[in-house]
């Protein structure tokens, strides 16, 4: 069992660099979440790991052995590709036993394991059939099978349930974190879907042009998130982003919107005022942050109109526009609202935070 | 309307729609004439094979009918006749044309494999100077080419013909074989790099089981083209001894006193094209999948 260490690492195809010099640590048996849009660089971040991709720069560590040269097969890591990667000539068993063939593990020791791996995903009724004769989920499951067979240092799983459905999927995650408790293993799992990233991580990493916007568990990432970039990334709707110049002191201090707008600022927010190295923040509020009418003494209105009302069951969701910005508020099930009529919605500020407009960085 | 209702309807109850006699009569129209230009094709097959069994004077004389009169294997017996007998023949084809298939693979496959899956220096100038080789018409080099085997003592030897035959099948076989590499998924490659495999294990248990219909292509074609083979045949080999099947088939036509055994000549037909027949068959389900390889994703 081994930790992962990633130094300054760089990945750059001619001139052009997709990675610009990460750091970050990953502690044995930890399962991190590499998440961000695509073209973030987190895939190739993850191809480095593997051995798949050269290293441009910096070092990767698996436990205490520099890798960088180390070809992937004696990496000690396994990988579970997006499209699987099963060999279609081969029975799901001869899938299984193939790499520990390739390391030339004795024939009884490769049919116990495979017994085993096999029982663990609940696969053992599938071994003598061809990739092609089985559904997506049962693919899905044979590649995690090819993965655990041999024990490796490392787990590596790159978008493994992006060809899912929905439902499929939920029932995957639940899946792989149950492996993961049964086999606890160090993992890096790089996927663009930040609810992926929230359920299953102990710790996300959010990537964004190649560099680390900010690494965290989950909820912190969700309550404190660095940067603008990964509060419009995590959650779902997320942070509303309310772009705005500071305006007056003490108990006239507000924020003045694009469209001529000030929203008072009260309460814990205005901490990330002091902070402010110009007058130019925007304000970061959550959705559940803002209601219909003042919840509690910091509540601060703020006219809009309706543009979209969605209820969803289990909430609803408002839209409004404050000139060409877009304010979400969560509310209750019930609420009864008309799109396209103005209205107020109020703004939570002991829950909402600031951001430097230029360097994105939160100032709270 | 207010209100709805619901109801379930039972797929018992629903009438179905007779298909319209049009249909049926364009099918029939279709089969007719799809029967029709299939004739045209094998007829020429089917006549030569209907001629071979017939007694040579039949042959002769009325060779339109198909089925024999009195079916008999003279024509055959007769062929024998020609030169070092018939099984000399098929001796020597086989020997060129297995010869051919087995060193065209144990090239093209690796070769195949390089340009597909690894980059070096000149890549693409080498695999456009290979494939541009296969636009120069064979009739034409037929003299440097002799006088090379000549030098290299391989002339009037089968061993220097199936290295011509080679030579000449190479291009068009490094060209399949690097498509049918370029067909695997990339993604299995790296699985089974990272599942430890060896470039040797990664060639054998991986990539060359997936492009074995390219294998099959390429096999046959090798197999048909040196099988048919007469021109470089003919001037290549100079005794009797070592003739293939076409070459005995032109002496058929011309050796016995001047007058053509059309008789014996079908039955040297038939006996030549029963294994081009058989290996296409065997081999079409592969021959297909192979050329289209790497066509669409």
């Amino acid at each position: 069992m081994a930790g992962l260490v990633l130094q300054n690492l760089i990945k750059q195809y001619g001139t052009t660099r997709v990675v610009h010099g990460i750091n970050l640590e990953i502690e044995n048996e930890e399962f991190v979440v590499f998440v961000g849009p695509s073209g973030c660089g987190k895939s190739t971040t993850l191809r480095m790991i593997a051995g798949l991709e050269h290293i441009s720069g910096g070092r990767i560590y698996i436990g205490d052995r520099v890798v960088n040269r180390v070809s992937p097969g004696k990496r000690d890591i396994a990988m579970v590709f997006q499209n699987y990667a099963l060999y279609p000539h081969m029975s799901v068993g001869e899938n299984l036993a193939f790499c520990l063939q390739q390391r030339g593990t004795p024939r009884a020791e490769i049919a116990t394991k495979v017994a085993q791996a096999a029982e663990t995903l609940d696969i053992t009724s599938l071994l003598d059939r061809r990739p092609s004769q089985l559904s997506g989920g049962q693919r899905q499951r044979v590649a995690m099978g090819r993965a655990i067979v041999r024990n490796p240092e490392v787990f590596l799983f790159d978008e493994p349930l992006s060809n899912l459905d929905a439902k499929l999927r939920v029932q995957m995650r639940g899946e792989i974190k149950r492996l993961h408790r049964l086999i606890p293993t160090t993992t890096v799992y790089v996927t663009h879907d930040q609810t992926e990233a929230m359920t299953m991580a102990d710790r996300v990493v959010v990537m964004n042009h190649g560099h680390i916007e900010q690494v965290g568990r989950p909820l912190e990432l969700y309550e404190k998130p660095a940067t603008t970039f990964v509060a419009g990334f995590i959650g779902s709707p997320p942070m509303n982003l309310l772009p705005g110049t500071l305006s007056g002191a003490g108990d006239d201090l507000g924020l003045t919107l694009e469209n001529g707008t000030t929203v008072a600022l009260r309460g814990k927010v205005r901490a990330g005022v002091e902070q402010a190295r110009s007058a130019n923040v925007v304000l970061g509020v959550r959705p559940e942050a803002v209601g219909i009418a003042a919840q509690g003494p910091q509540g601060v209105p703020v006219p809009v109109t309706l543009d979209e009302v969605e209820p969803l069951g289990i909430e609803t969701l408002a839209y409004g526009s404050i000139g060409r910005t877009t304010l979400c508020a969560r509310l209750a099930p019930d609420v009864a609202l008309q799109a396209g009529a103005p209205a107020d919605l109020f703004i939570d500020t002991d829950r909402a935070m600031l951001f430097d407009a230029e360097t994105t960085r939160a100032l709270t | 309307m207010s209100d709805a209702t619901f109801s379930e309807s039972h797929a018992d109850d629903i009438p179905l729609e007779a298909t319209p006699a049009i249909d049926h009569v364009k099918r029939a129209l279709y089969i007719i004439l799809g029967f029709a230009i299939a004739a045209i094709f094998i007829m020429p097959i089917v006549w030569s094979v209907a001629n071979s069994f017939k007694l040579p004077a039949e042959t002769l004389s009325d060779p339109v009918r198909l089925i024999p009169r009195n079916v008999s294997l003279d024509n055959y017996r007769n062929l024998d006749t020609v030169g070092d007998g018939l099984w000399s023949f098929v001796r020597n084809s086989l020997f060129l044309a297995v010869g051919t298939v087995v060193v065209t693979l144990l090239i093209a496959v690796p070769a195949g494999y390089g340009f597909s899956k690894f980059r070096f220096p000149g890549q693409n100038v080498i695999f456009v100077v290979i494939l541009a080789t296969m636009m120069i018409p064979f009739q034409s080099i037929l003299t440097p080419l002799f006088l090379i085997l000549v030098k290299l003592r391989l002339a009037n030897s089968l061993t220097g013909l199936v290295l011509i035959y080679v030579t000449f099948q190479l291009p068009f076989s490094i060209f399949m074989m690097r498509n049918a590499f370029d067909a695997v998924p990339k993604a299995l490659i790296e699985s089974a790099r990272i599942d430890g495999a060896s470039q040797w294990a990664l060639m054998r248990r991986i990539t060359l089981p997936l492009a074995l219909p390219g294998v099959a292509t390429v096999a046959m074609f090798a197999f048909l083209n040196s099988w048919n083979e007469f021109l470089a045949a003919l001037i290549f080999l100079s005794q009797e001894e070592k003739f293939s099947l076409p070459v005995m088939l032109v002496n058929v036509t011309t050796g016995i006193r001047g007058m053509i055994d059309w008789g014996a000549l079908q039955a040297g037909i038939t006996i030549t094209m029963v294994p081009c027949i058989l290996l296409f068959l065997t081999l079409q389900r592969y021959y297909v999948r192979g050329l289209v390889a790497g066509a669409v994703k």
